[in-house]
């Protein structure tokens, strides 16, 4: 089931985030600095294109697959959902 | 039914000339003379030019004649049956055109178009020495801190093991152009050999090689070199981004080498066998020798489903081309180097000796297929490729996601292509692939047609299972969908028996759209009747997944005729019908009889 697309923020996101890459990497989410970027753990730029998919899933929310390659840390990638899920709630609203 | 890609590709053949004429510029002859003294074949490239295949290259667009993939995948297909070193050597324009075509301007686009179709050759230098098919640790660089970095870029490093680095004039070059941009750190430059100063770059020495011995392998140093601002190919930043698209189409048309390779393999071993007679037996008339031959055909066949499906599918379905790409690139080099193993094992020593069988050209395209299988992301990276999308790949076939409108219009063949739009590529399928979504429903109607025409009977079981396995095969990759760093090998095999279960749902695919319109055809109708062809194909797909085998030796059998049937009637053997330009073989005896009989 899609988490509804209201209501989260850098914090919730950033736990969301640091969680599912630690999936990946097969570690524990309190070892994902979220200021380090992902490529210093072990994830590679293609493996990294596969978060867009599970994003998408999760919060029904579509970005492009290289948003991991601009915004290169759990910091930064959060930011950048934050603020389109916060653009997709303000198109819905609007239609 | 006429199919035009492959009409145009036997009027090409035609204007080629007979290759068993020593005297005709692309005859066997002059090729294996230009393999032994390792020399480009320059005098039959210039052939294609007279022909305007490299029109073929260049997008309507940008003013070619590129409109459907498929039918560059035909016209190259008839060059590599030939020669690979000729097909690898000329086609090697594409891939150097294919990043402008991607993400260039208009401007850009027209400009390499006009000079591709003045026959300038154009190149892409993606590999370095030190970093092998990690583009990421490109050292090939721009430096910012010199002086006139206004209007240019001063480019420096290496790039190796490049195709036509030296012949070429123009060069797509991944070049780093921020140091520590990571993913984002790469541009793509369209560098003009001929605007730099001469001293600002060299060329490496031509690489010998175990195959295409005559191929431009070389690579190009540069230092400081002079590249306007104006090279750059889409966005700065972008050049990864770029590539990686750009990989999906040309992996996709590597399909066009595998199958022209195993076209020619094929042909010397059936006609070694037709004509090998020891204690007054022929080699044809031996159970060992049919069913390797059969098996080669069946392969033969399969791969050239798989091919159709996945060059219409670049249009049809473009968003789910990092999968079509990554199967059809693992599939068929590694299916071709098995059909040339197995064939070997049939011309015996003919397939090692130089110049004692048909010129030694079966070592030769032996040899020169290897490269297939290593270039433009060798076998490992594209399987690779699908373990990173197992989850989504998972996820849709849950779901029955994907786009499964675009994979019937592949599947039919009478359907017309729409323009490929480059926008759509896309470096992940998000929701699945629609071939594999198509299954069931593929499954079901040939269900419903064995129901009408028992004949099928087996071939719709052998359909039902490949759902099944197709099924586990998804289960297992649910097992895998977490692994994204350190691929364990037991991930690869899943992802290889994906591309076995990937390949037949295209296969069925295939033939449930399209037997009702080419069934009729006097030559190659035969094999799609009663799902013939499929029905090879899925044995061969099913036993390579570890199941039972579907199909017995009359099978086979019936494959085999067609086969003797198609050479001695001067038709390829293939699923669509294609005259070739060869005189055909004298045969004596009654089987030669009784397969020009079969012909009629």
């Amino acid at each position: 089931m899609p988490v509804p697309t209201t209501g989260h923020t850098t914090e919730s996101l950033t736990t969301w985030l640091a969680e599912r890459i630690a999936l990946y990497l097969k570690r524990q989410p309190a070892e994902i600095d979220p200021d380090v970027p992902l490529a210093e753990y072990g994830l590679d730029s293609v493996a990294a294109l596969s978060l867009c998919g599970d994003i998408e899933d999760d919060f029904d929310l579509v970005i492009e697959p290289t948003a991991a390659w601009d915004y290169p840390t759990v910091h930064a990638l959060a930011g950048h959902l934050v603020e389109e899920l916060a653009a997709e709630a303000a198109k819905d609203g609007g239609a | 039914m006429e199919h035009q890609p492959y009409r145009l590709a036997e009027e090409f053949d035609r204007f080629l000339g007979d290759p068993d004429d020593p005297g005709e510029v692309f005859s066997h002859a002059r090729c294996v003379e230009l393999d032994d003294k390792e020399e480009f074949p320059a005098d039959i490239c210039r052939r294609f030019q007279e022909w305007g295949l490299p029109e073929q290259y260049v997008p309507v667009e940008y003013g070619g004649r590129l409109r459907d993939y498929e039918q560059v995948l035909q016209l190259v297909r008839a060059v590599a049956r030939r020669d690979l070193t000729c097909a690898i050597g000329h086609g090697k324009t594409y891939l150097g055109g294919v990043c402008v075509w991607v993400a260039g301007s208009a401007e850009q686009g027209a400009r390499l178009g006009a000079e591709i179709m003045a026959g300038v050759p154009v190149s892409l230098g993606l590999t370095e020495r030190a970093h092998g098919s990690d583009l990421l640790a490109g050292d090939v660089r721009t430096d910012d801190k010199a002086a006139d970095t206004e209007g240019h870029w001063l480019v420096s490093g290496e790039k190796w093991l490049i195709n036509n680095a030296t012949r070429g004039s123009v060069l797509a070059l991944l070049t780093r152009t921020r140091p520590d941009g990571g993913p984002r750190g790469f541009s793509v430059l369209l560098v003009d050999k001929r605007e730099l100063d001469e001293d600002t770059y060299r060329h490496l020495p031509k690489i010998r090689t175990h195959g295409i011995r005559g191929a431009d392998i070389s690579g190009i140093a540069f230092d400081g070199a002079r590249v306007p601002r104006g090279a750059l190919v889409g966005a700065e930043g972008a050049g990864l981004e770029i590539v990686l698209k750009a990989l999906q189409l040309t992996r996709t048309m590597c399909a066009a080498l595998s199958l022209g390779a195993a076209d020619h393999g094929l042909r010397l071993g059936l006609d070694f066998a037709e004509e090998r007679e020891l204690y007054g037996r022929r080699l044809i008339d031996l159970p060992q020798a049919r069913q390797v031959l059969a098996g080669a055909a069946a392969d033969v066949l399969l791969h050239e489903a798989v091919a159709l499906v996945a060059a219409r599918a670049v249009q049809t379905q473009t968003a789910e081309l990092g999968v079509t790409s990554a199967v059809t690139k693992y599939l068929l080099p590694t299916g071709t180097d098995q059909v040339l193993a197995d064939l070997t094992g049939l011309l015996g020593a003919r397939a090692f000796l130089k110049g004692v069988y048909a010129g030694g050209r079966f070592q030769k395209v032996a040899r020169d297929h290897r490269i297939v299988g290593l270039f433009d992301g060798n076998t490992l990276v594209n399987l690779n490729s699908l373990v990173n999308q197992f989850r989504s790949l998972a996820r849709g076939f849950r779901r029955g996601t994907g786009d499964t409108a675009g994979a019937d219009a592949a599947c039919d063949l009478t359907a017309p292509l729409p323009p490929l739009d480059p926008a759509r590529l896309t470096l992940v399928t998000r929701h699945g692939s629609g071939v594999m979504a198509g299954l069931a429903a593929s499954v079901d109607e040939i269900t419903r047609r064995a129901e009408q025409n028992p004949v099928i009977g087996p071939v719709a079981a052998a359909a039902r299972r490949l759902l099944d396995v197709t099924t586990a095969v998804h289960a297992e990759m649910e097992e895998y969908q977490g692994v994204l760093t350190e691929v364990p090998p037991a991930a690869f095999e899943v992802a290889r028996r994906y591309t076995l279960c990937w390949a037949g749902a295209a296969c069925l695919g295939l033939w449930t759209h399209s037997t009702d319109h080419f069934g009729d055809d006097p030559g190659t109708g035969e094999l799609w009747r009663d799902g013939r062809w499929l029905h090879t194909a899925l044995d061969r797909l099913l036993v390579r997944l570890g199941e039972p085998a579907a199909a017995g030796e009359e099978t086979y059998e019936e494959l085999l005729g067609a086969l003797r049937a198609a050479r001695s009637s001067g038709r390829l053997f293939s699923l669509l019908p294609q005259r070739l330009p060869e005189r055909q073989p004298v045969r004596t005896g009654a089987a030669a009889v009784e397969s020009e009989r079969t012909s009629c």
